[in-house]
C-alpha cells in the first residue's frame, strides 16, 4: 500500500486576521471589469464619485444611529487619544461629507463611491471583514421618483452584466409603522412587532400579533404583514384594509407607476417583509436577490434623517452593491477563465523592446519575459496570455497556446490579428 | 431544497412534511446517504442538527428545519418562518440537588461555572440576569459534570427532566421554551416566493 504524498509545506506560512482575503490577477481584473461597468452605469444617471477616508473620528460616526455603532466597528486611537473607527458603512461617511462640504450644493445631489466598509465578523461565520461596496445615494429629493429613479439604477446596473432572474424586493418601514399605528396597536407593542422583524422572526412577530389587543380582522392583518408580497396588487389589498395607510399605499403605487416607466418593474417583488434598521431607514427599504447567491447583493433605503445628524437635513436614498457577491454571482455563470490576448516576448525586457512597442501602438499587451529558453511560454501559462513570441535565428515565431501551434511570423500584430478570426 | 436534521427531529420532520403533501418516501428509507432527490423533485439533505443553519444561511439548502435550540445559540441570519410544534422541550439552568451551590459561587468565587453544549445561550442568560458565568464547553453528557465537579450546574435542553433526575440534577432556571423551526434562506424566501409561501401554509394546515 502506498501512503498518499504528502502536501507541501508552506514553511513560513503568514496568515491572515479572521476575514481577511486577498485578490489575485484573475479576480482583480474581473472585479475591475464589474466596478467600471458600474461606474459607467452611475455615470449614465449623473452620479459622481467621491471618495471618503478609511480613517473616521468614533464619535462623528456613532452619531449616525440612536446607541452608536457599538461593536460594529474596529476601532483605534490616535496620537492624542482621540478614538477612531475604520469606516464601517459607507453610507455614513458619504452622508457626512454630503452635509458638510457639500452643504451649499442647491440639490438633488448625486455622489457614487467606490469603495471598502470594514466590520468584524461575527465569531464563528465565515463573513468577510472588510466588504467592497459600489454604491450611490441621491440627496435633496424626497417622495417616489427619486426612490424609482435609484431602485431603477440598481436593477439598469446589475442587467448590464447579463445575469438573469435578478429580484428586488421592496418595503417600507413608514407603511408599515401607518398600518400598524392605522390598526391601532400601542408604541410599546410595535416595538416587540419591530424587533422580531429585524430578526427575521415571523413565528415571533405571529405571536406577537396573536397578543395584540385589537380587534380579530386588525390582529390578522397585523399578523399578515410581513408576509405580503406581490405587485401593485398588494398596496390595494392593504389600502382596503387599512384605510389610514392610504397615503402611504399610494406613494408606494406611485414608485411602481414610475419603475414601470423606467421599463424596471418587472424585477421588482413589493415585499412588506423586508423590513431593517427600522431606526436608520424612514421610508422604502429594499434588497436584490441574485439566484445562486444566498445574500442579498445589494441593499439600500431611504433615511431622511441621516443628513441632520451632520447638521444639514435634507432626505436622501441610497443602495449599495456588494461587490464581492455580484462577482460570485456573476462569476457563477462564467466557468473557465478565458486565455486573455497578449503576447510574452522572449527578450522583450531589452532585445526586443521595440518588437514591444509596436505591439502595444496596436493595443495588444506585450509582456517582457527573459530570452531564456521556455522562460516566455512559461510565463504565458503562468499569467494566462494566450501568445509568446520569441526570435530564433533571426526570424520571430509566434506561438498560441490555446491553438497549441507554433508559427513563423515577420508580423507578430498581423499574425494575431489574423488568429483572431 | 430542504435540509432535514438527523437525530431527534427527523421522523417527525418527515411525518409532518408527509403530512404537507411532499414526497418523503425516498428520505425515510434514504439510508446513509446525504442527499435524496424524491419523485416530485424536491430534494433532501440530511445534516447534525447544528449544522442545519449554516446551510441554510450560505443558500446550500432552500430551507430547513432545526431546533430553536440551536437558533439561540448560533443566530444565523435567516427567516424562522413557522413553529413546526414538534421535538418540544425546554433550555434550563440545572445544578445538584438538595442546596443550590450557585449563590455561594458567586459569593466567594465572583462567578459561576456551567458546563454546557450551548455557551452563547448561556453567556447571553448569565448576563441578562446580573451574573458572571465562566462557560465549560462540552460535546456530549453535559450531566457528568457537575457530578465530579468540573462544574456548579449545566445549561442544557430537557424534554422530560429525565436525565436531570436521574444523575442527582434539579431544574433551578428555566431560559426558554424550544420547538422545531422552519427556516429559509433570505435569498429564497424571496426568490422562490411562491413555493415557499405554499408549503408553509400546507405545513401550517398539516399542523392542525
Amino acid at each position: 500500500m502506498t501512503e498518499a504524498a504528502e502536501p507541501d509545506r508552506w514553511p513560513d506560512a503568514a496568515p491572515l486576521p479572521a476575514g481577511a482575503r486577498d485578490v489575485l490577477p484573475v479576480e482583480g481584473e474581473e472585479l475591475a471589469a464589474i466596478e467600471g461597468a458600474l461606474r459607467s452605469a452611475f455615470t449614465s444617471f449623473g452620479y459622481r464619485e467621491v471618495r471618503t477616508p478609511v480613517l473616521e473620528f468614533a464619535d462623528v460616526m456613532d452619531r449616525a444611529q440612536e446607541g452608536g455603532l457599538g461593536g460594529r466597528a474596529f476601532r483605534l486611537f490616535d496620537d492624542h487619544g482621540e478614538v477612531l473607527v475604520l469606516r464601517p458603512d459607507l453610507t455614513i461617511p458619504v452622508a457626512r461629507l454630503v452635509a458638510g462640504r457639500l452643504r451649499e450644493h442647491p440639490g438633488p445631489v448625486r455622489v457614487s463611491y467606490v469603495a471598502q466598509a470594514l466590520r468584524p465578523a461575527p465569531v464563528g461565520t465565515a463573513r468577510a471583514a472588510e466588504e467592497r461596496q459600489a454604491g450611490i445615494e441621491l440627496v435633496g429629493i424626497a417622495g417616489p421618483a427619486a426612490d424609482a429613479e435609484v431602485i431603477a439604477l440598481l436593477v439598469e446596473a446589475v442587467r448590464g452584466f447579463g445575469v438573469g432572474g435578478l429580484r428586488v424586493g421592496v418595503g417600507d418601514v413608514e407603511l408599515t409603522r401607518a398600518v400598524l399605528a392605522g390598526l391601532g396597536i400601542a408604541p410599546e407593542a410595535q416595538a416587540r412587532l419591530r424587533s422580531a422583524a429585524e430578526a427575521r422572526n415571523l413565528v415571533a412577530w405571529r405571536r406577537a400579533a396573536a397578543d395584540l389587543a385589537i380587534p380579530e380582522d386588525a390582529r390578522r392583518v397585523a399578523a399578515g404583514l410581513p408576509a405580503m408580497r406581490g405587485g401593485p396588487e398588494v398596496l390595494e389589498r392593504l389600502r382596503d384594509e387599512v384605510p389610514a395607510a392610504g397615503p402611504e399605499c399610494a406613494r408606494l403605487a406611485e414608485m411602481l407607476r414610475l419603475l414601470e416607466a423606467h421599463g424596471a418593474l418587472d424585477a421588482v417583488l413589493v415585499d412588506l417583509g423586508v423590513l431593517r434598521d427600522w431606526g436608520y431607514y424612514s421610508g422604502v427599504v429594499f434588497e436584490a436577490y441574485l439566484p445562486g447567491v444566498g445574500r442579498p447583493v445589494a441593499m439600500g433605503g431611504r433615511y431622511d434623517t441621516l443628513a441632520a445628524r451632520f447638521g444639514r437635513p435634507r432626505p436622501a436614498v441610497g443602495v449599495g452593491i456588494n461587490l464581492d457577491l455580484l462577482h460570485a454571482g456573476i462569476a457563477a455563470r462564467n466557468g473557465d477563465v478565458p486565455a486573455r490576448e497578449g503576447v510574452v516576448i522572449a527578450g522583450g525586457l531589452d532585445e526586443e523592446l521595440a518588437t514591444a512597442g509596436a505591439l502595444r501602438r496596436a493595443g495588444i499587451p506585450a509582456i517582457g519575459a527573459p530570452a531564456t529558453e521556455g522562460a516566455a511560454t512559461a510565463l504565458a501559462r503562468a499569467d494566462g496570455w494566450r501568445f509568446a513570441a520569441r526570435r530564433v535565428d533571426g526570424v520571430l515565431e509566434l506561438e498560441d497556446l490555446a491553438a497549441g501551434v507554433v508559427a513563423a511570423c515577420d508580423d507578430l500584430v498581423e499574425g494575431i490579428r489574423s488568429s483572431r478570426s | 431544497m430542504i435540509c432535514v436534521p438527523l437525530g431527534a427531529l427527523f421522523d417527525d420532520a418527515i411525518a409532518r412534511l408527509a403530512a404537507a403533501g411532499l414526497d418523503t418516501a425516498a428520505l425515510a428509507e434514504a439510508g446513509r446517504r446525504l442527499v435524496v432527490r424524491a419523485a416530485d423533485g424536491t430534494t433532501f439533505v440530511t445534516t447534525r442538527p447544528t449544522d442545519v443553519p449554516i446551510y441554510v444561511e450560505s443558500g446550500a439548502a432552500d430551507l430547513g428545519i432545526v431546533g430553536r435550540d440551536v437558533l439561540r445559540e448560533q443566530r444565523p441570519d435567516v427567516y424562522e418562518l413557522l413553529d413546526l410544534g414538534f421535538g418540544s422541550c425546554r433550555m434550563v439552568y440545572a445544578t445538584p440537588s438538595g442546596h443550590d451551590p450557585t449563590p455561594g459561587a458567586l459569593a466567594h468565587l465572583g462567578a459561576v461555572r456551567v458546563a454546557t453544549k450551548y455557551p452563547a445561550v448561556t453567556r447571553d442568560h448569565f448576563a441578562a440576569t446580573g451574573r458572571a458565568v465562566e462557560v465549560v464547553r462540552v460535546h456530549g453528557s453535559v450531566e457528568l459534570a457537575p457530578l465530579v465537579g468540573l462544574a456548579n450546574g449545566i445549561v442544557d435542553l430537557t424534554a422530560t427532566g429525565r436525565t436531570l433526575r436521574d444523575n442527582g440534577l434539579v431544574e433551578r432556571e428555566e431560559i426558554f421554551d424550544s420547538s422545531a423551526r422552519l427556516i429559509a434562506n433570505r435569498v429564497s424566501h424571496k426568490l422562490a416566493a411562491e413555493p415557499v409561501d405554499e408549503l408553509v401554509a400546507r405545513l401550517e394546515h398539516a399542523a392542525q
